[in-house]
């Protein structure tokens, strides 16, 4: 791949500022059979989340009388990236981010209130840009309250990390494969407890606290985006079908 | 004044509070759910029906057992009915309007007090829009029935049943009204407004 | 959930044998369809069409592969269709369903039985050919898949750009061109249900059909690829009955598709 100038003159190559996240759009409501969805365009990621249950689990033996299962499945398009066509199907990569988001929810999702059923997340990457697990989770959120399943806590996730010895916030796919470091990092809304982490690269400790402090900022953002999203399709006499609006 | 909005996770209470819909944490009490906040009440514009003792429901006969009935009423696990509730035999994909009398701790749920409903169709409803469906001491639901002659009953599970004699068509998409606008306040009149041009 | 289905078959039964439709149009009108093209910016060619409350995305991808053995002159044309979980509760997770299968099989015939695309015009150099992949996503299901991913199919090809070639190999995110068509080609779907036609069957409708026959039909107004489902049966009057509403229906298609 061509190298660019990561970061030149206080700016990034795509010319945002150090702290600045790419444009985010987000949509509720986007899909009409799905218990409750949501779609995300994030930079150049589009991601669709559809969410179903809580329903019968099955295979049974998965299911636990202490509360729901949540199952969550990660899934990039094979037309999703600039490359080559994909394979369909789920990689080793896409298997270990549907863990580590399913976590993030089960942590949130009041599962005690419904044993031996399971809550099922659907997440598809129409055309991916870097980030797409932070954009994931936040879209995951929105479809999961869209779907009335009960929730101590919204969750929202970006990705910071280190391009040309400097931390900033939220890389795209040049930045994270060009880069330094690249750290995922999901916070619930209301107390900060930080329930996806995943890093790779190298980054001191005050690196680290700079790039908490970072998230931490764009983590109010981005829920503010959650809750106008949520709020677009409540606070407005819904009529007609849903539609995802790419 | 106007609704605030809820999110999942936005505090309703500082002390703590049972709410259907709640959650309580340190001493105070969190919103789970999309709602509303109105004269500090909340009311839930999104949610997952719970079952609880005394609930009327609408499920239908899913399997024939040994001892009872299978009952299919959109929650995770089938409902049941004891042999020993009914007095007469059920089939397969009877329609049933019953009253929840047992949930146990891992949820399962039995039924009694069966009332068999037939020649009419079922329409979903989301679960929490149920109690505007019924309206204060059913006025709601009064109104529905006298202006369109048909026989209908609400499952709090979120199905609605109504019959194939009366006007079923006027009254389905009175439901529908409702359910898309059960967030507004001066239901009743709107219904009432409706009802009347559409007869 | 099966016996809930099993409640809406005799609904929808008893509602058509009264002369109605479960959403109240005429037997052979079409719901509200949405076409939009150029939705992804990574693919060569992508639509998202709506019919009704299904919503069928379309995606192409150019690549370059080794041509078949039998055919060293000629691009290569896939065609898969993924019914996402996401779409339906009737759809699970895993390796494609027959019904999936069925619906990639179903528009791919259209596009290659119609001779849409010159894939002569597909060949690079010895050994090198472009290899056209054609991806159909069901993001929601209400009945009628196969007409809604036929359409953003065709939207999809129409837009599709050619990458550009240099020293035999891609330039990633660069365009020359666009992608040669020959024709078009648009899919009817007809459902019979009791004895009743019904065009572009909503979910409930097919739950309740007994049998279902598709028609490609061409922009020379011939037929190019026919799929019957179902154990029921279509009388030969009936069979020609749908031929002719289908030529007729093809017009309006075209012109969605057109001037998306």
């Amino acid at each position: 791949m061509e190298e660019v100038e990561l970061f030149k003159n206080g700016k990034r190559y795509d010319g945002r500022t150090v702290e600045e996240l790419r444009h985010v759009k987000i949509k509720a409501h986007v899909l009409n059979d799905a218990d409750g969805s949501a779609y995300l365009e994030w930079g150049n990621n589009k991601i669709i989340v559809g969410v179903y249950g809580p329903k019968e689990c099955i295979p049974r033996h998965l299911a636990s009388p202490y509360g729901a299962v949540v199952k969550c499945i990660y899934n990039m398009s094979p037309f999703s990236s600039l490359g080559e066509h994909g394979r369909s199907g789920p990689s080793r990569r896409s298997r270990e981010l549907s863990m580590v988001i399913g976590q993030v929810f089960e942590n949130v999702i009041e599962r005690e209130k419904f044993p031996k059923a399971a809550i099922e997340i659907f997440v598809d990457v129409l055309q991916g840009d870097g980030g797409t697990r932070c954009a994931a989770v936040t879209a995951a959120s929105v479809a999961l309250a869209d779907a009335g399943i009960p929730m101590k806590d919204m969750v929202s996730a970006v990705a910071v990390g280190k391009v040309k010895d400097t931390v900033v916030i939220d890389l795209d796919y040049v930045e994270d494969s060009q880069g330094q470091a690249d750290c995922a990092i999901a916070f619930a809304n209301r107390n900060k407890e930080v329930l996806l982490l995943q890093m790779e690269g190298e980054m001191s400790k005050e690196d680290m606290q700079k790039a908490f402090e970072l998230a931490s900022i764009a983590q109010e953002r981005l829920h503010q985006l959650q809750v106008e999203a949520l709020k677009e399709v409540y606070m407005h006499i819904n009529e007609g079908d849903a539609f995802v609006d790419i | 004044m106007e609704d605030e909005i809820i999110m999942p996770g936005t505090q309703i209470a500082d002390k703590p509070l049972r709410l259907s819909y709640g959650h309580v944490e340190n001493e105070k009490t969190y919103s789970t759910v999309l709602g509303l906040k109105r004269e500090d009440k909340l009311i839930p514009l999104k949610g997952i029906y719970e079952p609880r003792f005394g609930d009327y429901i609408i499920g239908v006969v899913s399997e024939v057992k040994f001892s009872g009935y299978d009952i299919e009423m959109k929650t995770p696990y089938p409902a049941f009915v004891p042999d020993r509730m009914l007095r007469e035999k059920l089939d397969h994909g009877e329609v049933i309007f019953a009253k929840v009398m047992n949930v146990n701790e891992i949820g399962e749920l039995d039924l009694g007090q069966v009332k068999v409903l037939k020649k009419g169709r079922i329409i979903e409803v989301p679960a929490v829009k149920i109690p505007r469906v019924i309206g204060r001491d059913n006025s709601m639901i009064t109104l529905i029935r006298e202006s369109t002659d048909c026989s209908i009953f609400v499952g709090k599970n979120g199905f609605v049943w109504i019959s194939e004699k009366g006007n079923s068509a006027l009254a389905i998409s009175a439901i529908r009204k409702i359910v898309r606008e059960a967030h507004t306040s001066g239901l009743t009149d709107k219904m009432q407004e409706y009802l009347k041009n559409s007869n | 959930m099966e016996i809930l289905d099993q409640l809406k078959r005799d609904t929808i039964q008893s509602l058509v044998s009264a002369g109605k439709r479960a959403d109240d149009r005429d037997n052979f009108s079409y719901r509200d369809i949405s076409v939009k093209k150029n939705i992804l910016e990574y693919s060569e060619g992508s639509a998202l069409v709506r019919v009704g409350k299904s919503q069928v995305l379309c995606a192409i991808k150019i690549g370059i592969g080794e041509p078949f053995p039998d055919r060293l002159d000629e691009g290569i044309l896939t065609t898969s269709a993924e019914l996402m979980p996401l779409a339906s509760y009737l759809f699970d997770p895993g390796p494609p369903s027959d019904e999936a299968i069925e619906l990639a099989r179903i528009v791919d015939r259209g596009v290659r039985a119609a001779e849409i695309i010159d894939v002569k015009k597909l060949y690079i150099s010895e050994n090198k050919v472009f290899v056209v992949y054609i991806d159909v996503y069901v993001m929601d299901h209400d009945g009628n898949l196969i007409d809604a991913a036929g359409l953003a199919a065709m939207a999809a090809l129409q837009c599709t750009r050619m990458p550009k070639i240099e020293n035999g190999q891609i330039v990633k995110g660069e365009y020359e061109g666009k992608l040669d068509l020959l024709k078009d080609v648009t899919t009817h779907t007809f459902a019979k249900v009791g004895n009743t036609l019904l065009i572009d069957p909503c979910l409930d409708e097919e739950k309740g059909m007994d049998a279902r026959v598709t028609l490609g039909i061409t922009d020379k107004n011939t037929i190019c690829a026919i799929q019957k489902w179902g154990s029921g049966s279509f009388s030969q009057d009936e069979l020609f009955q749908v031929i002719d509403i289908a030529f007729k229906k093809r017009k309006e298609l075209k012109e969605l598709i057109d001037n998306a």
